[in-house]
């Protein structure tokens, strides 16, 4: 009962056939036979109740985890079957968490040039690039505060900094304001959305906002590990 | 930033633990500066000794303890009639206790040998002939038994008259209470005694002929063995047990250390399981982790190394100035010492780290995140 995928132009990004993910030998089935397209610069929202398999997904398509059968395709190439999955971390994806996921004993500058480590950039030229990004995010004025002095929507702007460090061709955001108050949320999805159309990078968003669903040029609803529902904006 | 800001800061995020960490380590190679400072000072002191007084070659039975057993003082006459010995000379050592010092080098000489010729008189003057019961002072060792010239000091059952104080030109000379033979044998009751015989050869003699001539020593003194003078501390039982003793205490005291950095660096492993997860997810290699890791904790050998050595140093230095060693030993502070520490100290850092760093690597990124 897959829908059929629409047809917009753009490069393929991802190529899902089949993709299943089992948890404790077997008993728990997070994906069970999951197919879907994803195309270059589409922003792609994945929606569905709390446990349907999004985060498994997000994982699967991150390289954090291997599926246990199917097949799964970046840009032609089998995701868990690549030689250098760190490479492909650190260049290809940003991801953006729920819960931040910054680290706690380094400054919001410190945290942004992390990624940048696996890069070629010089020590001085991490550093402005750190500064480029964080006020790209509207966070220039915070550059040495620790994350635990900032607000949950100021984290979560580091975290995109973060994620798109090395200029990585797709964002990947598991309910990025998820933890966030309505308006910070709004913020957040607005910048999204912002560097979504200036960088042209693909975004895949998992969210049970359908509000913010809405802003997606696809909203693609899951059930139960399957897509049972995919569909074109008719702004798009 | 650099990579080793990144390192710093795990190790500056928990600072007592780092510090108590390092305590642990540097205690361990205080240890070492300070066991194996002592054993080298004590194999320096003695060859400089041999050198000072210009002996060549020693013959002795050192199949005894710390001291070599006595023999009889006929082998002197008979050691002097081979071929490529210029001078020759005996004395009777021993170790004893004497009133407040716990242990002090006694050396009888025979009077009129070679070995009394560098001491130089500071004050007093040296014995008038072999039978004085009378002995003389390194400077140090009156100084240890706060003796002037006109004290007597008591040696076994004995009460000898302190005339003169001297200069043995030689850190072991100065600790030492010189006597002339004939009374050494008198007081410790070893009559006809002597424990060894110093042999001067002619003057640039090849090491070639001084080994025909230990051989030749070896026919007639079969139990006994003799050594050439720079190859003596090398090879004597006593040193090789003192060595032995200093390099396995030191062993314990870093396996000590290393207990202690690999629990340290397991604990950092283990509750920075979730960071981990973020680094791998935001890019970063396993061998990265696993650098940042051992970098963490040859870093923290690093730091244990240099305050080991300092407090070593210091003990050392306290050491060599207390009564019962001083002038019996002169601690051995060389850089090479030092150097050899503070590398140990990293090794113990890098190999503390190497199990933690594995069980870092084996993380999967997916598990680790949720942590
Ligand atoms: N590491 C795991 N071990 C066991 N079960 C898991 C694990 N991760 C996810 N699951 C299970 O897989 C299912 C899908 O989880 P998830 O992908 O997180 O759902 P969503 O993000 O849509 O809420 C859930 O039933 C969840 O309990
Ligand atoms: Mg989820």
């Amino acid at each position: 009962m897959v829908a059929a995928a629409p047809t917009i132009p753009g490069e393929l990004i991802y190529e899902a056939i089949g993709l299943k993910k089992q948890f404790d030998n077997g008993k728990v089935m997070a994906l069970r036979g999951l197919d879907l397209e994803i195309r270059q610069g589409e922003f792609v929202a994945i929606i569905g109740q709390s446990g349907c398999g999004k985060s498994t997904l997000l994982q699967m398509l991150g390289c954090l985890d291997r599926p246990s059968e199917g097949t799964l395709n970046y840009r032609g190439t089998s995701i868990p079957d690549m030689r250098d999955p760190a490479a492909y971390r650190a260049h290809q994806i940003g991801f953006v968490f729920q819960s931040f996921h910054l680290l706690p004993t380094f400054t919001v500058l410190e945290n942004v040039q992390i990624p940048m480590f696996e890069g070629k950039l010089s020590r001085s030229q991490r550093k402005a690039r750190g500064i480029e990004l964080l006020e790209s995010v509207g966070l220039g004025h915070r550059l040495s505060h620790y994350p635990s002095e900032l607000s949950g929507g100021e984290r979560q702007r580091v975290a995109i900094a973060r994620g798109l460090a090395n200029r990585p061709s797709v964002v990947l955001a598991d309910e990025p304001t998820g933890n966030l108050d309505s308006e910070s949320a709004v913020q957040i999805i607005d910048l999204l959305l912002e560097l979504h159309g200036k960088l042209g990078v693909t975004l895949v968003l998992v969210t049970h906002d359908l509000s913010v669903a809405e802003r997606a040029s696809r909203t693609i609803r899951m059930k139960d590990g399957r897509v049972i529902s995919d569909k074109v904006a008719a702004s798009h | 930033m650099t990579f080793f800001t990144i390192v710093l800061r795990s190790l500056t995020r928990r600072p007592v633990r780092t510090c108590l960490t390092l305590v642990g380590i540097s205690i361990g190679i205080a240890a070492v500066v300070a066991l194996v400072g002592m054993a080298w000072g004590y194999e320096k002191g003695i060859g400089k000794q041999l050198d000072v007084m210009g002996i060549d070659v020693v013959v002795s039975n050192m199949s005894g303890g710390l001291m070599p057993k006595v023999f009889d003082e006929s082998l002197q006459n008979e050691v002097s009639k081979l071929p490529r010995v210029a001078a020759v000379t005996s004395a009777l050592m021993q170790m004893l206790s004497v009133e407040d010092a716990p242990i002090m080098m006694i050396s009888g000489r025979e009077w009129g040998g070679f070995a009394w010729d560098k001491l130089k008189v500071m004050s007093g003057r040296l014995p008038i002939d072999g039978n004085e019961k009378a002995v003389v002072l390194g400077h140090l060792a009156a100084e240890v038994l706060k003796k002037k010239v006109g004290d007597t000091v008591q040696i076994e059952s004995e009460e000898l008259a302190v005339v003169g104080i001297v200069d043995g030109q030689a850190m072991v000379e100065n600790g030492t209470v010189f006597l002339p033979l004939k009374v050494m044998q008198e007081v410790t009751g070893n009559q006809g005694k002597i424990n060894f015989v110093d042999i001067q050869v002619p003057p640039n003699s090849p090491k070639s002929e001084i080994e025909l001539l230990c051989k030749d020593i070896k026919v007639i003194f079969p139990e006994g063995r003799a050594m050439i003078a720079s190859e003596v501390v090398g090879t004597s039982q006593g040193f090789r047990v003192a060595r032995a003793m200093s390099w396995s205490t030191s062993l314990l005291a870093i396996i000590v250390g290393v207990l202690g950095v690999m629990n340290t660096m397991l604990m950092t492993v283990f509750e920075r399981t979730h960071e981990i997860g973020i680094l791998l997810a935001v890019g970063w290699r396993k061998s990265r982790i696993v650098c940042m890791v051992l970098y963490e904790s040859a870093l923290l050998g690093l730091l244990g190394g240099i305050v080991g050595v300092t407090l070593g140093a210091v003990g050392l230095l306290i050491l060599g100035s207390s009564p019962g060693i001083r002038g019996f030993l002169e601690p051995d502070l060389s850089p090479k010492l030092m150097i050899i520490s503070i590398a140990i100290a990293v090794v113990v850092g890098i190999v503390s780290g190497l199990y933690p760093a594995w069980r870092s690597s084996r993380l999967s990124p997916s598990v680790a995140l949720q942590s």
